[in-house]
Protein backbone atom coordinates (compact mmCIF):
# COMPACT_ATOMS: atom_id res chain seq x y z
CA UNK A 1 0.00 0.00 0.00
CA UNK A 2 2.85 2.34 0.80
CA UNK A 3 4.34 1.70 -2.61
CA UNK A 4 1.00 2.33 -4.27
CA UNK A 5 0.62 5.74 -2.61
CA UNK A 6 4.21 6.60 -3.37
CA UNK A 7 3.73 5.73 -7.04
CA UNK A 8 0.50 7.75 -7.17
CA UNK A 9 2.03 10.89 -5.66
CA UNK A 10 5.30 10.67 -7.57
CA UNK A 11 3.41 10.45 -10.86
CA UNK A 12 1.21 13.43 -10.05
CA UNK A 13 4.20 15.57 -9.12
CA UNK A 14 6.03 14.46 -12.25
CA UNK A 15 3.11 15.22 -14.57
CA UNK A 16 2.71 18.68 -13.07
CA UNK A 17 6.39 19.58 -13.06
CA UNK A 18 7.54 18.26 -16.43
CA UNK A 19 5.46 20.77 -18.47
CA UNK A 20 6.81 23.64 -16.37
CA UNK A 21 10.39 22.55 -17.03
CA UNK A 22 9.59 22.03 -20.70
CA UNK A 23 8.23 25.55 -21.00
CA UNK A 24 10.91 27.22 -18.96
CA UNK A 25 13.70 25.65 -21.01
CA UNK A 26 12.25 27.20 -24.14
CA UNK A 27 11.40 23.86 -25.73
CA UNK A 28 7.86 24.94 -26.59
CA UNK A 29 7.05 26.03 -30.14
CA UNK A 30 5.70 29.59 -29.98
CA UNK A 31 5.32 30.51 -33.66
CA UNK A 32 1.80 31.52 -34.55
CA UNK A 33 2.00 30.99 -38.32
CA UNK A 34 0.84 27.39 -38.35
CA UNK A 35 -2.52 25.87 -37.63
CA UNK A 36 -3.04 24.09 -34.34
CA UNK A 37 -3.26 20.29 -34.70
CA UNK A 38 -6.86 19.20 -35.04
CA UNK A 39 -6.93 17.29 -31.74
CA UNK A 40 -5.84 20.48 -29.98
CA UNK A 41 -8.40 22.72 -31.70
CA UNK A 42 -11.12 20.22 -30.95
CA UNK A 43 -10.16 19.97 -27.29
CA UNK A 44 -9.92 23.73 -26.82
CA UNK A 45 -13.16 24.40 -28.76
CA UNK A 46 -14.89 21.83 -26.59
CA UNK A 47 -13.62 23.35 -23.34
CA UNK A 48 -14.32 26.89 -24.54
CA UNK A 49 -17.86 26.04 -25.54
CA UNK A 50 -18.52 24.37 -22.19
CA UNK A 51 -17.12 27.35 -20.32
CA UNK A 52 -19.05 29.96 -22.30
CA UNK A 53 -22.29 27.97 -22.03
CA UNK A 54 -21.85 27.83 -18.29
CA UNK A 55 -21.17 31.53 -17.91
CA UNK A 56 -23.86 32.76 -20.31
CA UNK A 57 -26.74 30.65 -19.06
CA UNK A 58 -28.60 33.46 -17.28
CA UNK A 59 -28.25 36.08 -19.99
CA UNK A 60 -31.23 36.99 -22.14
CA UNK A 61 -31.45 39.20 -25.18
CA UNK A 62 -33.68 42.18 -24.28
CA UNK A 63 -33.80 43.59 -27.81
CA UNK A 64 -36.54 42.88 -30.31
CA UNK A 65 -35.40 41.24 -33.54
CA UNK A 66 -35.78 43.82 -36.25
CA UNK A 67 -34.08 45.08 -39.37
CA UNK A 68 -33.10 48.27 -37.56
CA UNK A 69 -31.14 46.30 -34.97
CA UNK A 70 -29.48 44.27 -37.71
CA UNK A 71 -28.48 47.38 -39.62
CA UNK A 72 -27.06 49.03 -36.51
CA UNK A 73 -25.17 45.83 -35.66
CA UNK A 74 -23.98 45.38 -39.22
CA UNK A 75 -22.48 48.85 -39.37
CA UNK A 76 -20.59 48.25 -36.14
CA UNK A 77 -19.50 44.85 -37.38
CA UNK A 78 -18.06 46.22 -40.61
CA UNK A 79 -16.30 48.91 -38.64
CA UNK A 80 -14.86 46.92 -35.76
CA UNK A 81 -15.03 43.18 -36.45
CA UNK A 82 -14.72 42.58 -40.19
CA UNK A 83 -10.97 43.15 -40.18
CA UNK A 84 -10.46 39.80 -38.47
CA UNK A 85 -13.79 38.01 -38.95
CA UNK A 86 -14.44 38.82 -42.62
CA UNK A 87 -17.15 40.69 -44.49
CA UNK A 88 -20.39 39.12 -45.61
CA UNK A 89 -20.42 38.60 -49.36
CA UNK A 90 -16.64 38.41 -49.69
CA UNK A 91 -14.53 35.28 -50.15
CA UNK A 92 -13.00 33.72 -47.05
CA UNK A 93 -9.35 34.64 -46.55
CA UNK A 94 -8.46 31.57 -44.51
CA UNK A 95 -5.49 33.23 -42.92
CA UNK A 96 -3.04 30.91 -41.27
CA UNK A 97 -2.89 31.60 -37.57
CA UNK A 98 -2.77 29.65 -34.37
CA UNK A 99 -6.37 29.92 -33.21
CA UNK A 100 -7.50 31.74 -36.39
CA UNK A 101 -10.51 34.07 -36.01
CA UNK A 102 -13.66 32.37 -37.35
CA UNK A 103 -14.92 33.78 -40.66
CA UNK A 104 -18.55 34.11 -39.66
CA UNK A 105 -19.81 34.80 -43.16
CA UNK A 106 -18.57 31.36 -44.20
CA UNK A 107 -18.57 29.11 -41.16
CA UNK A 108 -21.36 30.73 -39.15
CA UNK A 109 -21.26 30.12 -35.43
CA UNK A 110 -22.46 27.41 -33.13
CA UNK A 111 -22.93 29.86 -30.27
CA UNK A 112 -26.35 31.16 -29.29
CA UNK A 113 -26.99 34.88 -28.88
CA UNK A 114 -26.42 35.06 -25.09
CA UNK A 115 -23.14 33.17 -25.54
CA UNK A 116 -21.96 35.50 -28.27
CA UNK A 117 -22.92 38.43 -26.05
CA UNK A 118 -20.74 37.07 -23.28
CA UNK A 119 -17.80 36.48 -25.63
CA UNK A 120 -17.91 39.95 -27.17
CA UNK A 121 -18.12 41.56 -23.74
CA UNK A 122 -15.44 39.51 -22.02
CA UNK A 123 -13.23 38.31 -24.85
CA UNK A 124 -11.51 34.95 -25.06
CA UNK A 125 -8.33 34.40 -23.16
CA UNK A 126 -5.19 33.44 -25.10
CA UNK A 127 -6.68 34.33 -28.46
CA UNK A 128 -6.82 37.52 -30.50
CA UNK A 129 -10.38 38.09 -29.24
CA UNK A 130 -10.07 40.96 -26.80
CA UNK A 131 -12.78 42.11 -24.40
CA UNK A 132 -15.07 44.75 -25.90
CA UNK A 133 -17.18 45.43 -22.81
CA UNK A 134 -15.49 48.77 -22.23
CA UNK A 135 -15.95 49.97 -25.81
CA UNK A 136 -19.58 49.07 -26.57
CA UNK A 137 -22.76 49.49 -24.55
CA UNK A 138 -24.77 46.35 -23.78
CA UNK A 139 -27.30 47.41 -26.36
CA UNK A 140 -24.64 47.75 -29.03
CA UNK A 141 -23.25 44.33 -28.18
CA UNK A 142 -26.73 42.81 -28.58
CA UNK A 143 -27.08 44.48 -31.97
CA UNK A 144 -23.71 43.07 -33.00
CA UNK A 145 -24.69 39.63 -31.79
CA UNK A 146 -27.96 39.58 -33.71
CA UNK A 147 -26.07 40.56 -36.82
CA UNK A 148 -23.41 37.87 -36.37
CA UNK A 149 -26.08 35.21 -35.83
CA UNK A 150 -27.90 36.18 -39.02
CA UNK A 151 -24.98 37.16 -41.19
CA UNK A 152 -25.42 34.25 -43.56
CA UNK A 153 -29.07 34.91 -43.95
CA UNK A 154 -29.47 38.67 -44.11
CA UNK A 155 -32.58 40.29 -45.56
CA UNK A 156 -31.42 41.94 -48.82
CA UNK A 157 -32.54 45.34 -47.53
CA UNK A 158 -30.23 44.99 -44.54
CA UNK A 159 -27.33 43.85 -46.71
CA UNK A 160 -27.73 46.91 -48.90
CA UNK A 161 -28.19 49.30 -46.01
CA UNK A 162 -24.92 48.42 -44.31
CA UNK A 163 -22.71 48.76 -47.39
CA UNK A 164 -20.51 51.83 -47.14
CA UNK A 165 -21.86 54.69 -49.21
CA UNK A 166 -19.98 55.49 -52.40
CA UNK A 167 -19.11 59.18 -52.53
CA UNK B 1 7.46 -2.30 -7.65
CA UNK B 2 4.23 -3.67 -9.03
CA UNK B 3 2.30 -1.58 -6.53
CA UNK B 4 4.31 1.50 -7.38
CA UNK B 5 3.37 1.08 -11.04
CA UNK B 6 -0.26 0.48 -10.16
CA UNK B 7 -0.23 3.72 -8.15
CA UNK B 8 1.39 5.53 -11.04
CA UNK B 9 -1.20 4.25 -13.49
CA UNK B 10 -4.03 5.27 -11.16
CA UNK B 11 -2.55 8.77 -10.93
CA UNK B 12 -2.51 9.10 -14.72
CA UNK B 13 -6.13 7.94 -14.99
CA UNK B 14 -7.13 10.20 -12.10
CA UNK B 15 -5.53 13.28 -13.68
CA UNK B 16 -7.04 12.52 -17.08
CA UNK B 17 -10.53 12.22 -15.60
CA UNK B 18 -10.06 15.34 -13.48
CA UNK B 19 -8.92 17.31 -16.53
CA UNK B 20 -11.79 16.05 -18.67
CA UNK B 21 -14.30 16.97 -15.95
CA UNK B 22 -12.74 20.40 -15.42
CA UNK B 23 -12.83 21.23 -19.12
CA UNK B 24 -16.08 19.48 -19.99
CA UNK B 25 -18.06 21.08 -17.18
CA UNK B 26 -16.93 24.52 -18.27
CA UNK B 27 -14.76 25.44 -15.32
CA UNK B 28 -11.89 26.72 -17.44
CA UNK B 29 -11.84 30.49 -17.07
CA UNK B 30 -11.87 31.98 -20.58
CA UNK B 31 -12.69 35.64 -19.93
CA UNK B 32 -10.07 37.99 -21.33
CA UNK B 33 -11.10 41.04 -19.32
CA UNK B 34 -8.87 40.22 -16.38
CA UNK B 35 -5.15 40.55 -16.02
CA UNK B 36 -3.01 37.42 -15.74
CA UNK B 37 -1.64 37.03 -12.21
CA UNK B 38 1.90 38.30 -11.71
CA UNK B 39 3.08 34.71 -11.28
CA UNK B 40 1.44 33.54 -14.50
CA UNK B 41 2.64 36.56 -16.46
CA UNK B 42 6.20 36.17 -15.19
CA UNK B 43 6.35 32.46 -15.93
CA UNK B 44 4.82 32.72 -19.39
CA UNK B 45 7.05 35.64 -20.34
CA UNK B 46 10.17 33.79 -19.18
CA UNK B 47 9.10 30.71 -21.16
CA UNK B 48 8.37 32.76 -24.26
CA UNK B 49 11.74 34.45 -24.03
CA UNK B 50 13.47 31.10 -23.62
CA UNK B 51 11.73 29.78 -26.75
CA UNK B 52 12.45 32.89 -28.78
CA UNK B 53 16.12 32.84 -27.72
CA UNK B 54 16.32 29.27 -28.94
CA UNK B 55 14.64 29.80 -32.29
CA UNK B 56 15.16 33.38 -33.43
CA UNK B 57 18.18 34.09 -35.63
CA UNK B 58 21.15 35.63 -33.87
CA UNK B 59 22.08 38.13 -36.48
CA UNK B 60 22.44 41.85 -36.79
CA UNK B 61 19.79 43.95 -38.45
CA UNK B 62 20.87 43.99 -42.11
CA UNK B 63 19.50 47.52 -42.55
CA UNK B 64 21.66 50.58 -41.91
CA UNK B 65 21.52 51.80 -38.33
CA UNK B 66 20.16 55.20 -39.32
CA UNK B 67 17.34 57.61 -38.72
CA UNK B 68 15.98 56.67 -42.15
CA UNK B 69 15.51 53.08 -41.03
CA UNK B 70 13.79 54.23 -37.85
CA UNK B 71 11.53 56.55 -39.82
CA UNK B 72 10.56 53.83 -42.28
CA UNK B 73 9.79 51.47 -39.38
CA UNK B 74 8.02 54.20 -37.45
CA UNK B 75 5.62 54.90 -40.29
CA UNK B 76 4.71 51.23 -40.53
CA UNK B 77 4.36 51.08 -36.76
CA UNK B 78 2.03 54.07 -36.62
CA UNK B 79 -0.04 52.58 -39.38
CA UNK B 80 -0.56 49.09 -38.06
CA UNK B 81 0.85 48.41 -34.59
CA UNK B 82 -0.16 51.42 -32.47
CA UNK B 83 -3.73 50.21 -32.06
CA UNK B 84 -2.58 47.52 -29.65
CA UNK B 85 1.02 48.42 -28.74
CA UNK B 86 0.63 52.14 -28.03
CA UNK B 87 1.82 55.34 -29.67
CA UNK B 88 5.03 57.14 -28.70
CA UNK B 89 4.24 60.15 -26.55
CA UNK B 90 0.66 59.01 -25.89
CA UNK B 91 -0.91 57.14 -22.96
CA UNK B 92 -0.83 53.31 -23.23
CA UNK B 93 -3.34 51.71 -25.61
CA UNK B 94 -6.65 50.91 -23.91
CA UNK B 95 -7.43 48.43 -26.65
CA UNK B 96 -4.15 46.57 -26.14
CA UNK B 97 -5.03 46.15 -22.47
CA UNK B 98 -8.22 44.22 -23.29
CA UNK B 99 -6.30 41.17 -24.54
CA UNK B 100 -5.29 38.28 -22.35
CA UNK B 101 -2.31 38.41 -22.12
CA UNK B 102 -2.27 42.20 -22.71
CA UNK B 103 -0.25 43.62 -25.61
CA UNK B 104 3.11 45.00 -24.44
CA UNK B 105 3.35 48.79 -24.62
CA UNK B 106 6.66 49.38 -26.36
CA UNK B 107 6.81 53.19 -26.13
CA UNK B 108 6.44 53.16 -22.35
CA UNK B 109 7.72 49.72 -21.31
CA UNK B 110 10.29 48.98 -24.00
CA UNK B 111 11.15 45.39 -24.82
CA UNK B 112 13.72 42.84 -23.71
CA UNK B 113 13.95 41.27 -27.16
CA UNK B 114 16.80 42.02 -29.54
CA UNK B 115 16.09 43.37 -33.02
CA UNK B 116 16.48 39.93 -34.56
CA UNK B 117 14.07 38.51 -31.99
CA UNK B 118 11.53 41.27 -32.61
CA UNK B 119 11.86 40.58 -36.34
CA UNK B 120 11.26 36.90 -35.77
CA UNK B 121 8.25 37.45 -33.47
CA UNK B 122 6.64 39.96 -35.82
CA UNK B 123 7.12 37.63 -38.78
CA UNK B 124 5.89 34.44 -37.12
CA UNK B 125 3.52 35.73 -34.48
CA UNK B 126 3.07 34.24 -31.02
CA UNK B 127 0.58 31.44 -30.68
CA UNK B 128 -2.12 31.69 -28.04
CA UNK B 129 -1.91 35.47 -27.96
CA UNK B 130 -3.36 38.30 -30.03
CA UNK B 131 -0.03 38.60 -31.87
CA UNK B 132 -0.88 37.31 -35.32
CA UNK B 133 1.91 36.49 -37.78
CA UNK B 134 2.75 39.43 -40.03
CA UNK B 135 5.03 37.60 -42.46
CA UNK B 136 2.36 37.56 -45.16
CA UNK B 137 1.71 41.30 -44.89
CA UNK B 138 5.26 42.72 -44.79
CA UNK B 139 8.53 42.09 -46.58
CA UNK B 140 11.58 41.08 -44.53
CA UNK B 141 13.10 44.49 -45.02
CA UNK B 142 9.94 46.19 -43.72
CA UNK B 143 9.96 43.90 -40.70
CA UNK B 144 13.61 44.73 -39.99
CA UNK B 145 12.83 48.45 -40.05
CA UNK B 146 9.92 47.81 -37.68
CA UNK B 147 12.23 45.84 -35.40
CA UNK B 148 14.73 48.69 -35.30
CA UNK B 149 11.95 51.13 -34.44
CA UNK B 150 10.35 48.96 -31.75
CA UNK B 151 13.71 48.25 -30.14
CA UNK B 152 14.19 51.99 -29.69
CA UNK B 153 10.56 53.01 -29.23
CA UNK B 154 11.22 54.19 -25.68
CA UNK B 155 14.20 56.24 -26.67
CA UNK B 156 13.67 57.69 -30.12
CA UNK B 157 15.75 60.51 -31.59
CA UNK B 158 13.53 63.65 -31.59
CA UNK B 159 14.06 64.06 -35.34
CA UNK B 160 12.52 60.62 -35.92
CA UNK B 161 9.52 61.33 -33.70
CA UNK B 162 8.93 64.53 -35.61
CA UNK B 163 9.13 63.08 -39.09
CA UNK B 164 6.85 60.08 -38.49
CA UNK B 165 3.94 62.22 -37.33
CA UNK B 166 1.21 62.31 -39.95
CA UNK B 167 0.87 65.76 -41.50
CA UNK B 168 -1.67 67.86 -39.54
CA UNK B 169 -5.11 67.46 -41.02
CA UNK B 170 -6.76 70.62 -42.25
Amino acid sequence: MKNFIFGFLATIVLILIVPLIYLRLGAAEVRGDVRAPSWESRLTQFALHASVTRRAQRIQNPLPHSDEQLIAGGKMYLDGCAGCHGRPGRPARNRIAYAPPPEFAHVGTQYAEPELFWIVKHGIRRTGMSAYGSFYSDQQVWQLVEFVRQMNNLPPAVFDAIQPKRP
Amino acid sequence: MKKFLAGSLCAIIFLAIALAAYLGLGFMDVAADQRPSAREAGFMMASLQASVRRQAPQIQNPLANSDDTLIAGGKLYLNDCVGCHGEPGQPPSEFGATFYPPAPQFPSAGTQFSEAQIFWVAKNGIRLTGMYPQGASYSDSQLWSLAAFIRRARNLPPAVVKSIQPPPSK
